[in-house]
């Protein structure tokens, strides 16, 4: 059993929702109110949740907010389990069809770069960043539930030996990163913006850095 | 503004647009014809050049991005059609309309030049991105191996 | 290939006569246009600073030319008094060799040294008869004329050579570039004899003889590929290739819907971009659009990077006008329905209905195939200049001589004052036969008073194309007591290629002739229909055409008596050829058939050619051991363009689930061939292009716009893709010359689906197969 209630399953909004009829631990306090949740570009900012008394309940939370970020197409499509990237927001794998190879940067005479710049270009719709290249698979997103991605993303031996201020900083700065929401040529930004979602990122980790319980699911 | 180039082991003063892509200043501005033109958006590797020796799709790549670098082309592969490649692609008369075989060699020679003795998979990994229509696959594997095989 | 009248074979326009006797005569002479040659041989290009566009050596004449020095008998051949040998390719090349096949056997004729040969390329000429390079028939229509050429020439300098020595011609022989007295050995190479041939009277056309084929030294074998140092060294011209000084490059918008027109343009932003120059509009056309360019806002520019950025900026309004409601996944529905009724019928034997009708069992299916692009990798591209009342043209083009016809229309020129210069092609496959692209260059050149390219992205490539022709079909069969196929009924729609030139609804008989009208078949009952349907896009030709559609209905078809009959499908194929013989019109039931514009004499339908072709495809793909090791192998013949081709397909389920076409075996026999080696690849290149349209091909319409725009919607085959094997096989044979760059393509298509079917149990009848399956 969880310890996480169907009173914080409603906070979360019916978005997030997989009501499995969990009791709320007992003598709970009532219900304190959260900002309903976003429309579908908008991230929610820590302060809205203020109102989650419970430091663990609050970052578990947070952490379910910024996965929007993460689990999103503009990111979770360089985070692939298999050898290829996708493409668009359906999943699709890329088109020309490329591969990792031995570093996650392409293979030799179609590395990630030989297409992709340090920027977008616009007439020819390639998105570019600095830096492009594949996350290691032990960095797959695509499928992975809330609570899987958050204890991967805090396991150095899965996250690149990265501290969790480490994961801050790359959260709130990294350029390649922050190429989620700067997409360029018909490509949905993720939700909200960096210095959004990096804010997330620091309230979690300053909350405990709590993993959401697996029935919490987009 | 000027970008400074090394192009075919000559330098070049280019005062062009820095966002215009490697395939037109070297076409239009240079007269270096022997990168195509097939698609314009990196689908189809025709304009594939090597970017101090690293292929990269010109047709995407701005030219300020090659600023005091080198930039190899078809016709600077080799100085008279003796590069490896360039004699197995004649020996085995792997083009038919040869429009697309330029960038086929330059992405097969960056290959050759980090794997010295691809496998038919790795073939096929590298030259996934060059599309021909004509459909000289798989006697551009084989040329491929020919020049792997080594003289 | 075109369905519009069919076309007599090139002919016996070649005429024998002296470049002076022409040019002391003037342009006009017996109605003549004098052909330029262009030598396409680039120096290498010391790469030597920032250039300044200069002319190309696409101007250049070769020096013994313009010397007026040496050999030249005819508009095809020039033998210089430095021993160069120039033969004139006429036809255009675009992969399928043509200028590593035509100039041999002009070469071998004349007994040439190959390595003296130089190649040149023609210009647009009606004195070189016939230029227009589709159809497969650039080998077929100019076998023996082309062979008298090299006769001619070679009679000249051995009657040179003969009087030097004083000795008859008939001890001398021609070969390997000289001329022998063969008692004594000595010998005088061509270059020796080429300026004392010059001065000998021209042989009377009934004297000229060909040599034995015996005799032939480089025909029917695996030759050198002509232009492959030049190809892979990136030296070889193509149309975006070539540059004038102050020449400008145009993109052009233009209507997302064919018909359409800009209702109101705004270029300030184009022609605020630093090197756009101009923002001008050509007219749209009306239907029938024809060659006519489809019109739109051009934004011409000093460089291409320039008019690309420009257009992007371009602002236009656009009417769609009337083919915007065109929704080509409804149109299927259409079309499909349409087959309920009866069409026009075009073949009739025996009685159908009635069979049909007393039939134990009946076996039938429908087909679908849709709309396809050419998606040649150059897209189409053509440079022009316009002087007062002259147009000269360079262009990757099948067809100068039409591209001469338009222009001189659009602008209102004599056809004799467009030249048109032909270069490489980057692929063709029958979009390059239509001219609009240069009628586009021509309008803007003249506009600008400068030359001018027009260069066609990707996107107008796949957006603005004369589109392969969407199809559907319905086949039905009766069996008959004795468990044989006793009646055979095939209904075909489709828009026709008559539609592009005179809003035709009705099938042409050039459309029907492939793969409807003369298919063998021995079942006594036979009618073959179309319905008539109308076209809302334009509608093209594209390799092997309306075969496509009628040999995968067909040869799918014929798999599914099979299977319904618990029959091998090879032998169900067999058995419907019917017994070695040569189809008659009247058995076939038809009234006639335009053979390719060859006479059925020269060019039977022979079964046992269908029957040879296909044995040995089954035996080269060990067909008996078709369903083993976790793969199927799937089996179709078609003849086309006079040849005959069986194809065999493998398929298998790759790791990862999807179908994989890993191996296929091809077995042609297109009569005599002259460069085997180009046939080879022809054949293979055949089968990529098949499994390709069969496994991704398609392009859809909706609000009259196309859907695709680039290769990420536009799926073409890809490397990894393709089978790790292509077995090739070229029937020996000296019949007739037949095609050999379409034929390979209509049994692809079936043998795949057919190989699909046995390996699981799905029969798909609709194109691409991506729509039904994992692949």
């Amino acid at each position: 059993m969880t310890t996480i209630g169907t009173r914080t399953l409603r906070w979360l909004g019916t978005a997030l929702v997989v009501g499995l009829g969990c009791r709320g631990p007992i003598g709970a306090p009532p219900p304190a109110q959260v900002s309903p949740p976003s429309a579908g570009s908008e991230l929610r900012a820590p302060s809205d949740f203020a109102s989650i008394t419970d430091a663990k309940e609050r970052s578990a939370a947070l952490f379910a907010e910024a996965s929007r970020v993460m689990l999103h197409p503009r990111c979770k499509n360089c985070h692939p389990a298999g050898d290829s990237p996708l493409q668009g927001d359906r999943g699709l794998v890329h088109d020309p069809p490329v591969v990792r190879g031995a570093d996650d940067k392409g293979v030799p005479g179609l590395e990630c770069t030989s297409c992709h710049q340090d920027q977008n270009v616009e007439l020819a719709r390639v998105p570019g960043a600095p830096g492009w290249h594949l996350a290691p698979r032990a960095m797959a997103w695509d499928g992975r539930t809330q609570r899987a991605l958050c204890e991967q993303l805090k396991d150095p031996s899965r996250n690149g030996g990265k501290s969790l201020a480490e994961i801050v900083e790359h959260s709130t700065h990294d350029r390649l990163v922050g190429w989620g929401w700067t997409p360029g040529h018909g490509r949905e930004p993720a939700p909200g913006s960096q210095a959004a979602f990096g804010a997330l990122m620091d309230a979690w980790v300053k909350d405990g850095a709590v993993c959401p319980p697996e029935e919490v699911r987009r | 503004m000027s970008v400074r180039v090394r192009i075919n082991g000559k330098d070049h003063v280019l005062d062009v647009d820095p966002e215009m892509p490697i395939l037109w200043a070297i076409r239009d501005v240079l007269g270096l014809t022997g990168t195509k033109y097939g698609c314009g958006q990196a689908l189809c590797g025709a304009c594939v050049v090597h970017l101090d020796g690293e292929a990269v799709r010109s047709c995407v790549t701005p030219i300020r991005r090659a600023e005091g670098k080198s930039i190899t082309t078809i016709e600077g592969l080799s100085a008279d059609g003796s590069h490896p490649l360039q004699r197995a692609w004649v020996e085995l008369g792997v083009p038919q309309c040869g429009f697309c075989q330029s960038g086929q060699i330059m992405t097969a020679a960056a290959l050759l030049a980090k794997k010295p003795k691809p496998s038919v998979a790795e073939i096929d990994q590298s030259l996934a991105g060059n599309l021909c229509r004509c459909g000289t696959y798989l006697r551009i594997r084989a040329a491929v191996q020919k020049a792997a095989g080594g003289e | 290939m075109s369905a519009t009248p069919p076309r007599e074979p090139a002919k016996k326009k070649v005429v024998l006569v002296r470049r002076a006797f022409l040019a002391g005569l003037g342009l006009a002479a017996a109605g003549l246009a004098i052909a330029f040659e262009i030598a396409f041989e680039r120096e290498a290009r010391p790469d030597d600073g920032p250039k300044k566009p200069a002319p190309t050596d696409v101007n250049a004449k070769s020096a013994a030319a313009a010397a007026g020095e040496g050999l030249r008998p005819n508009l095809f051949v020039h033998v210089s008094p430095d021993d160069v040998v120039s033969i004139v390719c006429a036809r255009s090349e675009m992969g399928q060799g043509v200028r590593s096949s035509l100039p041999v056997l002009i070469a071998d004729e004349l007994g040439a040294d190959m390595a003296h040969v130089k190649v040149v390329q023609a210009d647009g000429s009606v004195a070189f008869g016939d230029q227009n390079t589709d159809g497969s028939h650039s080998v077929r229509g100019f076998y023996d004329e082309l062979r008298r050429v090299g006769a001619v020439a070679r009679m000249m300098l051995v009657s040179a050579a003969a009087r030097r020595w004083s000795v008859p011609e008939s001890t001398c022989d021609a070969r390997e570039g000289a001329v022998y007295h063969e008692p004594t050995g000595r010998h005088f190479r061509f270059g020796d004899l080429a300026n004392d041939a010059a001065k000998l009277p021209l042989p009377d056309p009934k004297a000229i003889v060909l040599r034995p084929a015996s005799r032939l030294k480089h025909v029917g074998k695996e030759l050198p590929l002509l232009d492959g140092p030049d190809l892979v060294t990136g030296r070889a011209l193509f149309g975006a290739d070539v540059r004038l000084p102050g020449m400008l490059t145009a993109v052009v918008a233009r209507p997302p819907v064919p018909g359409g027109r800009a209702t109101s343009h705004d270029p300030r932003k184009a022609l605020a971009v630093p090197g756009v120059k101009r923002v001008v509009e050509i007219a749209p056309a009306k239907r029938p659009f024809g060659f006519r360019p489809l019109g739109g806002i051009a934004v011409v520019a000093e460089s291409t990077w320039a008019a690309l950025r420009g257009r992007a900026a371009l602002e236009v309004s656009w009417d769609p006008g009337d083919n915007r409601g065109y929704d080509s996944s409804a149109y299927r529905d259409k079309l499909v329905r349409s087959l309920r009724s009866p069409g026009r019928i075009w073949r009739n034997k025996g009685d159908v209905d009635g069979t049909l009708g007393g039939s134990k069992r009946r076996i039938e299916a429908t087909y679908y195939v849709p709309h396809l692009a050419h998606a040649p990798m150059e897209p189409p591209c053509a440079v022009a200049k316009v002087d007062g009342k002259r147009c000269e043209i360079w262009a990757s083009t099948q067809n100068p001589q039409s591209a001469q016809k338009e222009v001189a229309a659009a602008l209102r020129l004599d056809p004799n004052d467009v030249t048109v210069h032909v270069t490489f092609l980057g692929g063709g496959f029958g979009r390059k036969s239509k001219p609009d692209y240069v009628v586009e260059a021509a309008i803007l050149a003249r506009e600008l008073q400068a030359p001018v390219r027009v260069q066609w992205t990707r996107e107008d490539d796949v957006q603005h194309d004369y589109y392969h022709s969407v199809s559907a079909q319905e086949l039905v069969a009766g069996i008959g007591e004795d468990g044989k196929v006793v009646a055979w009924r095939h209904r075909t729609a489709f828009p026709p290629i008559g539609s592009t030139f005179s809003d035709a609804t009705t099938a042409g008989i050039g459309e029907m002739q492939q793969g409807v009208l003369d298919v063998p078949l021995a079942i006594p009952n036979v009618r073959a229909e179309s319905v008539d349907a109308r076209a809302h896009t334009r509608i093209g030709w594209l390799r092997s055409v309306a075969n496509i559609y009628h040999a995968f209905a067909i040869q799918s078809f014929i798999d599914e008596i099979a299977h319904a009959l618990g029959e091998d499908p090879l032998a169900m194929r067999i058995h419907l050829l019917g017994p070695p013989r040569i189809v008659t019109t009247a058995e076939l039931g038809v009234e006639k058939l335009p053979n390719y514009g060859q006479s059925l004499e020269e060019h039977p339908i022979d079964t046992a050619r269908h029957r040879a072709v296909l044995e040995r495809v089954a035996e080269m793909s060990s067909w008996r051991d078709r369903k083993k090791n976790g793969r199927a192998l799937g089996i179709a013949v078609h003849r086309s363009f006079l040849a005959y081709v069986a194809v065999v397909v493998s398929a298998v389920r790759r790791p990862d689930g999807r179908i994989h076409a890993d191996e296929a075996w091809i077995c042609a026999d297109a009569g005599t061939i002259v460069n085997l080696e180009r046939v080879r690849s022809q054949l293979e290149g055949a089968v990529i292009f098949g499994l390709s349209h069969a496994l991704y091909g398609e392009v859809t319409m909706k609000n009259g716009a196309v859907e695709q725009s680039n290769f990420r919607d536009l799926r073409l085959m890809r490397i990894k893709e393709a089978p790790r094997a292509i077995h090739v096989e070229v029937v020996k044979s000296s019949a007739p010359p037949a095609g050999v760059g379409e034929p390979g393509v209509p049994p692809v298509a079936p043998a795949l689906a057919n190989a699909v079917f046995a390996l699981t149990g799905t029969r798909v009848r609709d194109l691409p197969l991506v729509r039904s399956l994992a692949v």
